[in-house]
């Protein structure tokens, strides 16, 4: 039996969660600490990521301004615990006030099509760092703002960073799977259906309009929680925080994560954390020639991102196993094929005359 | 065949107690180092040093300078055999280059990576932001975070910023400098000031008009600002030019925008004599393309020879330095920032604390950093020096002021 449909049993797959579950609460207490500063800040940016993800790999719309609402959280992440307000105040206003400002710009932004929303997002980061400069009561001005408010209590005994990693931990876990809900569920077919044709999606009844704000939303509200994140991890802001050049970041990193996948999202939020950690270990003064020369080289040959990579593999896999023994029984050889590999099943007949569709190959 | 439920449970549980028992063995990973025990990064032989700073983006030309310099001035040491520390062993100092692209995020996490890589202290570094990012981490983590290159005065407060030091002046001073000379001048000048509206541009203007206070010969007619992002300033240009100022401070820390305003200002035939700050001064990159040679002057301060000046091309310190910025510091060509000539007094002055530090350990090396008082770096003007005893004051907080003569700068006594 193939491994593929082994981890597609029920009773596996939910001990393999239990196995990842474990070993994610585990992992902090026996990594170096570095290791786990590592993995904070890819749980910060695969939020982000997600968010991303939600607006343009689900709902097909283009947004180029999703570091503004990370920066947007993470300063009102930093008001807020600088003004004492209790932990969980500051996390629900960071997603609220991201989500409020992204529900204002969408709804304004959504009654364009296609490359005008595009437009309109790349505007937030541009009018961010000016604003962020400006309203120094609020930000610090260029200065930047610190807030210091992960540090591991003492009845916990564990280390900042380990403390840190459970908080990253539990808000992108249950961001990652309140986003997987959402997306498996009527709103992500809704998504789907807008992505591949507004004009059939009105037809059923699903309002595009509606649907590209509820979607751009969303994704403001997990660049809030991503910002909120990134505060715990940094626990510090400025004006730089939200450029405009780190959002285009973010947009590669969800293409080479994949679009329109929830595990493609925290390889996006691992890219975007690695490349430049990596490519410093190459030659610090390189950083950006390797980093665009691994981003061209991962979209040649995986189009359709990393997560596209175990795929691609078997399929390569399975090509020279063929080669090798091409007498094998050609049963086998079909159970063997993943079911994302299986031909498009002939269409349904439609009527009695023959129409172009069952002509076709 | 699959394997039955049971032996995946077994693995579950085989991993839980693996990572369990595991999480046991965790040692000081985070190297805190305390006591007469050495530091991290440092041993009988050799101490390393880490500098994350922007090596890539728009601030990679000054950012590349930190890391020429620093590694200049360290390579012809150790190449002569290393430094002779306080503890009476001979080491090599290496150097750690980091590339934070001017993100705050990055630096924390080169500033992680450092302690991860047992880095002793970071010095060097570039930035306002991309060096608080990691400050309050280095002051947790007791690493020493010194001679970074920002005015910010925050890293000079040695309350707030137990681990830290800034090298360059802050820009109050650089104001102040020249807002003295100004004043002295005794003859009428009518100034206009335009600066960037944020810490670095309130900074100048504020020393500035700190100096001029009670200097009845000087007023200033007309005050615009700026925003970092603004792509344009000729609106304001046209403006102060009308307020018919004779002398322009101009406070501005973009190289673009410097270099049109210089051409604008002839364009609308309004020609002031010039202020500029330090890190826009550069004759090669900003003064040349700007046409800067049709004003009646350009001043700026510096506390570093420039080895553009036909005044210092014989200089020994600058043969020697423009020597060592080739063979160890990788950069062949003239500098067109001064950072590499202030990383490279980095270098000295590390040297100095290095010499002077009793034990092996951060604690003993900031001790001896603080206590450094009249050292004349190489490259360093006549009339400044590096003094690390006064608390709120970087390294350097005493520069003179320059004039433009067409090919570099000259030390201007007076004005005018």
């Amino acid at each position: 039996m193939s491994t593929a449909a082994t981890v597609r049993r029920p009773r596996v797959r939910m001990i393999l969660t239990a196995v990842l579950a474990v070993a994610l609460i585990a992992a902090p207490l026996a990594l170096p600490a570095f290791a786990n500063q590592t993995l904070i800040r890819i749980g910060v940016y695969a939020v982000a990521v997600l968010g991303l993800n939600i607006v343009m790999g689900y709902t097909g719309q283009v947004n180029l301004g999703q570091i503004f609402f990370v920066g947007l959280g993470a300063y009102v992440t930093a008001y807020g615990v600088n003004h004492g307000w209790n932990i969980l105040l500051v996390f629900f206003a960071a997603c609220a006030v991201a989500g409020l400002v992204g529900l204002l710009v969408a709804l304004a932004a959504a009654r364009l099509g296609g490359l005008a929303i595009a437009m309109v997002t790349i505007a937030l980061p541009i009018v961010g760092v000016p604003l962020a400069k400006r309203l120094s009561d609020f930000t610090g001005g260029s200065q930047g703002t610190s807030a210091r408010f992960t540090d591991a209590p003492d009845w916990s005994g564990l280390d900042n960073d380990q403390w840190q990693f459970y908080i990253v931990l539990v808000v992108s876990a249950a961001a990652f799977l309140l986003a997987r809900s959402l997306v498996r569920g009527k709103y992500g077919r809704a998504f789907a259906a807008v992505r591949e044709n507004e004009a059939v999606a009105a037809s059923m009844g699903i309002s595009p309009y509606r649907t590209k704000v509820l979607a751009f939303t969303i994704a403001s509200i997990f660049g809030g929680a991503s910002g909120f994140l990134y505060l715990a991890a940094v626990q510090y802001t400025s004006p730089e925080t939200l450029s405009f050049g780190h959002s285009i970041s973010l947009l590669a990193a969800m293409v080479i994560g994949g679009a329109g996948s929830i595990a493609g999202s925290l390889l996006g939020g691992a890219y975007y954390v690695f490349v430049p950690q990596l490519t410093n270990a190459i030659d610090p003064n390189l950083t950006t020639v390797s980093q665009g020369a691994i981003l061209l080289a991962v979209l040649f040959l995986l189009p359709g991102g990393l997560v596209s990579l175990p795929r691609v593999v078997r399929r390569l896999t399975r090509r020279s196993a063929t080669r090798r023994s091409t007498a094998r029984p050609a049963a086998e050889t079909s159970q063997q094929t993943p079911p994302a590999q299986h031909p498009v099943p002939d269409a349904a007949p439609e009527g009695p005359e023959q129409t172009e569709r069952q002509d076709g190959p | 065949m699959r394997k039955k439920p049971g032996g995946v449970l077994g693995i579950v549980a085989v991993t839980a107690a693996v990572a369990l028992s595991l999480s046991g063995c965790r040692g000081d990973g985070g190297g805190q180092g305390g006591g007469s025990a050495s530091s991290p990064g440092i041993t009988d032989s050799a101490i390393t040093l880490g500098i994350t700073t922007p090596l890539s983006g728009a601030t990679a030309g000054p950012g590349k300078c930190t890391v020429a310099g620093v590694s200049a001035y360290f390579g012809a040491v150790n190449a002569a055999g290393g430094v002779k520390f306080g503890d009476g062993k001979t080491r090599t100092v290496n150097i750690k280059s980091y590339d934070d692209a001017y993100d705050p995020q990055k630096s924390l996490a080169n500033f992680q990576q450092m302690v991860s890589d047992n880095v002793f202290a970071a010095t060097a570094g570039l930035g306002t932001p991309t060096n608080r990012a990691f400050r309050d981490a280095a002051i947790s983590q007791k690493v020493p975070q010194v001679l970074v290159m920002t005015g910010d005065p925050l890293f000079s407060d040695r309350k707030q910023s137990p681990w830290q030091l800034g090298f360059v002046p802050v820009y109050q001073n650089e104001g102040a400098a020249f807002g003295k000379l100004l004043a002295k001048s005794g003859a009428q000048h009518k100034v206009a000031i335009l600066s960037q509206n944020d810490d670095y541009g309130k900074g100048y203007v504020a020393g500035f008009k700190d100096s001029i206070k009670g200097a009845s010969n000087i007023s200033v007619v007309g005050e615009q600002t700026y925003e970092a992002t603004d792509t344009s300033v000729d609106a304001q240009l046209t403006q102060l030019a009308s307020s018919g100022a004779d002398v322009f401070f101009n406070a501005m820390s973009i190289t673009p925008l410097t270099i049109a305003s210089l051409q604008k200002a002839q364009q609308i035939g309004w020609k002031p004599i010039w202020f500029l700050p330090s890190n826009t001064s550069s004759p090669t990159a900003i003064l040349e393309p700007g046409g800067a040679a049709a004003y009646p002057g350009i001043y700026s301060v510096s506390f570093a020879k420039a080895p553009q000046s036909p005044a210092f091309a014989k200089d020994p310190d600058v043969v020697k330095f423009l020597d060592e910025l080739k063979q160890y510091g990788n950069y062949p060509d003239m500098p067109a920032f001064p950072h590499c000539m202030w990383s490279y007094m980095v270098g000295a002055t590390l040297e100095k604390a290095f010499q002077n530090m009793k034990e092996p350990t951060r604690d003993s090396f900031m001790t001896a950093l603080r206590d450094i008082k009249g050292l004349k770096a190489p490259l360093m003007l006549e009339g400044t020096s590096v003094d690390t005893t006064v608390d709120g004051q970087p390294a350097v907080s005493s520069v003179v002021v320059q004039k433009y003569n067409g090919k570099g700068y000259a030390t201007a006594e007076n004005f005018g």
